[in-house]
């Protein structure tokens, strides 16, 4: 690998490396806060460069692209890593999270998920998604103490090694059809007269039931609601976005790369999609636990994005990044209110320990209010054009039953955002007083409010910016 | 079009955002609830000065937009920020700023979280100015739902017993029109790109579109979906009653006054004229359930116990007057009822004020429980009787002026359906009459607390009452606006 080469990965190699150092040092200076910090200061670091940059190449290793796409999305991942890192800051105090592990795992998880949406082979994909599941497995039962957290990430590492075992499966027929790991030469290979070839069709079949796992695709979600409860609430958070931001913007090149030959897989895409966001919004309506809410808005959420994907070319690209970043902010946001809320020994999640709290604590409880209404699509919060993007995609490429099936489920879902806010500000308040806030978690939650409201109120220039950027 | 005088300042933009300055500043100085009872009064009074003064200085007779404001928002997409101000938006604003004033008042003594609770009036002003001044289909749905979150706070924090049902009641009906509605706009949107390469939302623009009968009425039925569950039209009006009864005060002045006309102003500014051709097959389907509506609402008020319900039920009576008027498309009768709009605005607002004194002397709404009321409280109790009166349709007071031209129009056109409708007023007389005599009169209940009206609530009732007999007995300053905007909306409405 040549200089040039290392130059081109600088962020990634930032991320990387730095989780390296943060994680030998840390072993000697046991000071948690101080390697937050540095953590959070190298993933801006890694956004910044990957952001200002100008990339020598245009492909590392016949592997990963530094085109812009990719270069937005590792800022959008190294961002949101170190919106975990200021999260957890008082999160990690109380549950004694161990010092430099804890922010070196972040950072390697930054590294796996910009190399997975930047990868441009299937081995390059395999490896980016890998490196940052398997630290997503230690991170989700990071919190020894708890049953819950070691049920959860034991959860995670069965599923997630079934989801393994069938990517590479599916890339092996890829590549025993085509004769190469590339994504241009493998997806023009796989087609025939304009149509899948049978190998290349049971390589994708694999393929799909794969990332259908990541991102938690019904009926693949299963495990999505108890490890969400399970984790911590910060990592719960870059569970519900990043990590399924990268896979889905790691699937966004490869089926347009499929063209027109991709219509079996559309279909399957299609029917996963129905059966996501329907199965998804029922199973969401008698949830009584706001993270397991949480989970199952982030499975419907997850059908809305196959939506923009399957509407395609560049209005479906457009409302899927964008809707990507607004779910981002939203449901990171909503994580990061039930981080604040959170005891020592346990976080409050169950309605019933909510009630009234919306007059205890104005300000968080208002600010996940504006969360899940963004959620729920409800203007002038981003959420609104986000769902207004992906139904005005589906409606102009041809799906409009989904369109329709997306508009009924929003309203549907309008019961589950609302009740906690009904709870929140409508009911008598119970006894429980809960910790005050600290000024890490206040700045993060306020960023995420602004963030959605100015994107909602004034969208414009970030349309704009994913529409420059689609591959 | 352009703007008839040319003013400098964005006037339209600053009668819509004052509001939510106030809103912002409220939640700043949410410690004192003097300071956010005095900025929200101070916002909502100025906003009532600058479209007073809009009012008189604006030559409001012509056709066209008296104001009109137009700026790029987000190109993306094609969304344009487009606000404009005709006649028919000039008066319904009025009513608009006038009702909150109004409503910042009753609430003046709110205990439970005030601050909160005017910031959120204040965020519904914008939303109601907003959807009354947009021209841009997305603008005009962003309006549209924002008048809907506050409107849920308000019914479920401050509400009565069963505020939480209520609360969300109201808010899955509004929202599953709205959804429609969304649906429709993006589609008229894509037809029209498609025709002509022009992506936008502008009313203007997408009002030359070129649809057939079936995409015409597929999508008008979308809109009115949304517009008639707003309005309420008879079978889409279960939630009403149920919101009215359990919104504190303010909340039912504002849903009965103001929320109620963005659902008829939606339909006159936006559905009507965007399909023109659905609209006329669809104009009796439209007269017979609005008459449905006016009958049938007027049955069930006077059947009810619960003072509030009694005016609630009225409320979509009334309405169901308004939207009789319209499906008769004359001029006359649509001049009328943009004119009951405004009077029942007034009319209704008046009594939800009065039943709210009523319940805090006497803390109970029931029928049964109440009476007498004139031996104790004699200058409360005369207010009510005239806004009921007025209510009821008694000529010389406001409600008369609106409803005589609708059926004058009807006449004209569709002699059967203002038969009917003529009977409407008798059961309003039936039902008004009841409540006044079972409140008023009647054996006397002891009031708790028997002190008659004070400053304050002289203050509230004289500008109302003025109103009232002002629009009763000289509606000409308000009909003069809506004669030019009415007559462009038939002509652009016909095919």
């Amino acid at each position: 690998m040549s200089l040039i080469e290392l130059q081109a990965l600088l962020p990634q190699l930032i991320l990387a490396l730095g989780g390296t150092g943060v994680l030998i040092l840390g072993a000697w200076v046991p000071n948690r806060r101080l390697w937050l910090m540095v953590g959070m200061a190298l993933a801006l670091l890694a956004a910044l460069t990957a952001g200002v940059l100008e990339p020598p190449l245009t492909e590392v290793a016949r592997m990963y692209a530094t085109s812009p796409y990719a270069r937005f999305c590792t800022v959008l991942w190294s961002v949101i890593i170190a919106a975990t890192m200021l999260l957890s800051r008082r999160y990690a105090d109380l549950h004694r999270f161990g010092g430099g592990e804890y922010a070196s795992l972040l950072l390697f998880a930054g590294a796996g998920m910009s190399l997975l949406s930047a990868a441009t082979s299937l081995v390059g994909l395999f490896l980016g998604l890998e490196a940052f599941t398997l630290v997503l497995y230690i991170l989700i039962a990071f919190n020894r103490t708890d049953n819950r957290g070691a049920e959860a990430g034991l959860k995670y590492l069965v599923f997630g090694a079934v989801a393994t075992g069938f990517l590479a499966f599916g890339i092996a027929l890829i590549y025993a059809a085509t004769g190469s790991f590339h994504f241009h030469e493998a997806l023009a290979g796989l087609q025939l007269n304009g149509t899948l070839r049978p190998l290349g069709l049971a390589g994708w079949a694999m393929l799909l039931v794969a990332i259908g796992f990541k991102i938690s695709l019904v009926p693949f979600h299963l495990w999505t609601p108890d490890v969400y409860q399970g984790a911590p609430a910060p990592i719960s958070g870059l569970l519900a976005t990043a990590s399924k931001g990268a896979v889905v913007t790691a699937l966004l090149p490869l089926l347009s790369g499929l063209g027109s030959a991709g219509g079996d897989v559309k279909q399957v895409i299609w029917l996963l999609a129905v059966l996501t966001m329907l199965v998804g919004t029922l199973a969401a309506l008698p949830q009584t636990n706001l993270k397991r809410m949480l989970a199952y808005s982030s499975v419907v959420h997850m059908g809305y994005l196959m939506i923009a994907l399957l509407a395609g070319g560049k209005v479906g690209g457009q409302a899927l990044l964008f809707y990507i970043v607004v779910y981002s902010l939203a449901t990171f946001g909503a994580f990061g209110v039930v981080t604040s809320l959170a005891l020592e020994n346990e976080e409050i999640q169950e309605y019933d320990e909510m009630q009234g709290l919306g007059y205890l604590h104005p300000r968080r409880s208002s600010a996940l209010s504006a969360f899940l209404l963004s959620l729920a699509g409800i203007p002038p919060l981003a959420g609104f054009f986000g769902k207004f993007g992906i139904f005005q995609a589906a409606l102009r490429n041809g799906y409009p039953e989904l369109a329709v099936i997306g508009i009924l489920t929003s309203l549907v879902s309008l019961y589950y955002y609302l009740r906690p806010i009904i709870v929140l500000f409508m009911q008598e308040r119970s006894a429980y007083q809960f910790r005050e806030g600290c000024k890490e978690e206040f700045i993060l939650l306020a960023s995420c409010f602004a963030a959605i409201l100015i994107f909602g109120v004034y969208p414009g220039p970030l349309l704009d910016l994913v529409a420059q950027i689609l591959p | 079009m352009t703007p008839d005088t040319p003013i400098q300042l964005p006037f339209l933009s600053l009668l819509l955002w004052l509001p939510l300055a106030g809103t912002l500043l409220c939640l700043i100085w949410r410690k004192s609830p003097n300071a956010c009872r005095w900025l929200a009064l101070g916002s909502t009074t100025l906003v009532l000065v600058i479209s007073v003064a809009l009012a008189f200085s604006l030559h409001s007779g012509s056709g066209g937009w008296l104001l009109y404001e137009d700026v790029s928002w987000i190109e993306a997409y094609g969304i344009r920020y487009t606000l404009g101000m005709d006649g028919i938006s000039l008066l319904l604003i009025l009513l608009t700023a006038f009702l909150q004033v109004i409503a910042v008042l009753i609430s003046w003594d709110m205990r439970h979280h005030p601050a909160l609770f005017f910031a959120l009036v204040l965020v519904l002003e914008t939303g109601i100015i907003g959807v009354f001044l947009a021209l841009d289909l997305v603008l005009f749905y962003l309006f549209w739902e924002l008048m809907l979150i506050p409107m849920f706070f308000l019914i479920g924090v401050w509400g009565h017993d069963r505020r939480v049902y209520a609360a969300v009641k109201f808010f899955f009906f509004t929202l599953a029109g709205s959804l429609l509605l969304l649906l429709a706009l993006i589609s008229l949107y894509l037809v029209h790109g498609e025709q002509t390469g022009n992506y936008t939302f502008a009313l203007a623009a997408l009002k030359q579109t070129e649809l057939s009968f079936s995409q015409e009425m597929l999508f008008y039925l979308c809109f009115m979906a949304a517009f008639a569950v707003k309005v309420p039209l008879f079978p889409f009006h279960t939630w009403l009653p149920d919101a009215h009864t359990e919104a504190p005060a303010a909340g039912s002045v504002d849903l009965a006054g103001l929320l109620l006309k963005t659902g008829v102003y939606g339909m006159i500014r936006f559905a009507f004229p965007l399909f023109p051709l659905a609209a006329q097959k669809s104009l009796p389907v439209l007269a017979v359930l609005a008459l449905i509506g006016l009958f049938y609402a007027a049955w069930v008020a006077y059947l009810q116990f619960d003072i509030k319900r009694i005016v609630a039920y009225s409320s979509i009576s009334h309405l169901g007057f308004v939207i009789l008027g319209l499906a008769a498309w004359t001029q006359t009768s649509w001049e009328g009822s943009v004119l009951l709009m405004i009077n029942h605005g007034v009319t209704t607002g008046a009594l939800f004020v009065m039943i709210a004194m009523i319940r805090q002397r006497t803390e109970t709404r029931e029928v049964d429980l109440l009476g007498g009321l004139w031996k104790t409280q004699p200058n409360l109790s005369a207010f009510f009787l005239l806004f009921c009166l007025a209510s009821l349709g008694l000529p010389g007071l406001a409600n008369f002026a609106g409803e005589f031209l609708i059926l004058i129009g009807v006449f004209k056109v569709h002699p059967v359906w203002g038969g009917i409708a003529v009977g409407g007023v008798l059961f309003a007389a039936a039902y008004m009459l009841r409540l006044v005599q079972e409140t008023i009169w009647g054996p006397s209940c002891e009031p708790l607390h028997r002190q008659d009206l004070n400053g304050r609530e002289w203050l509230i009732l004289v500008p109302l009452a003025l109103l009232v007999i002002w629009l009763g007995c000289y509606p000409l300053p308000a009909l003069e606006p809506l004669r030019e905007p009415v007559r462009m909306l038939l002509l652009g409405g016909h095919p």
